[in-house]
């Protein structure tokens, strides 16, 4: 375990999780510095991005049974109404979410934030994966890549980034 | 576990690490629990037969003819979790 990652977790979640999952807890040390806003959270366009499991009805449902994860992700249109999108998700709690979805997947909430003039636009898509993915090596080099390059190719100046 | 972790376990023959993770998997991260679930599904699976039902064998058959390797794999979880949901008793958080 690096330093960093010694500041960045919880006293003792390293050795807790390690001794249930052993092998689960990696380090990277590489990184990406944040890039600074060219200009006020009010003029600029925002994405969402989210481990929640969340997508659109109708779509092909995330692989929540495969032993080692799913690497893919779901496009959510940003404009969508909680009802038009469910979760397909084991392995967190989804009680309260299927409820009121903005409690994982603060759609309606975001929507608000332009309405009131506090962010300025929504990117056309949202991005939604399930975070149950035992090859990290193939998760930062397929699903974040891919995810990166919708956001660039949205156009996005803010990334939201969300953990179920 | 990690990938990593897992296949270096398959390459060691480290068969209980890989029981170990299914039964992680299965359970939520709760060995003890993934147990019961596998007991859950096989009672599932066996129940339905105990009357000799007709059942489709030739799409049976077919399947296990013509799907490959991985698909079959997948379709075994995949039939684990539809069981134990079929039982009422769904340990789970989320959803299918």
């Amino acid at each position: 375990m690096t330093a960093r990652s010694e500041t960045q977790l919880r006293p003792g979640l390293w050795e807790t999780v390690n001794a249930r999952y052993p092998g689960s807890m990696i380090s990277n040390d590489d990184v990406v510095t944040l890039a600074p806003l060219a200009r006020p959270v009010s003029q600029c366009r925002l994405t969402f991005v989210s481990s929640a499991g969340v997508q659109p009805r109708g779509t092909l449902p995330f692989d929540v049974v495969h032993p080692v994860g799913d690497y893919t992700f779901r496009r959510v249109p940003s404009q969508a109404r909680p009802d038009d999108l469910e979760i397909h998700q084991l392995k967190y709690p989804t009680d309260g979410a299927l409820r009121d979805l903005n409690v994982i997947f603060p759609i309606t909430r975001l929507q608000e934030l332009v309405a009131d003039g506090v962010v300025g636009s929504l990117a056309p898509s949202f991005y939604s994966f399930i975070g149950y993915n035992m090859d990290p090596q193939l998760l930062e080099r397929t699903l974040a890549e891919d995810i990166a390059d919708a956001v660039v190719a949205d156009a996005a100046e803010i990334a939201l980034l969300a953990p179920a | 576990m990690s990938l990593p972790y897992l296949k270096d376990a398959v390459a060691a023959g480290d068969r209980d690490t890989l029981l170990r993770y299914v039964r992680l998997h299965l359970g939520d991260g709760d060995e003890d629990v993934g147990r019961r679930e596998i007991d859950k599904a096989w009672v599932q699976a066996l129940v339905p037969l105990l009357d000799l039902p007709q059942v489709d064998r030739a799409f049976v058959l077919d399947t296990l003819a013509t799907k490959d390797h991985a698909t079959l794999a997948h379709l075994f979880f995949s039939l684990h979790f539809h069981l134990v949901r079929q039982s009422g008793e769904w340990i789970h958080d989320g959803t299918l």
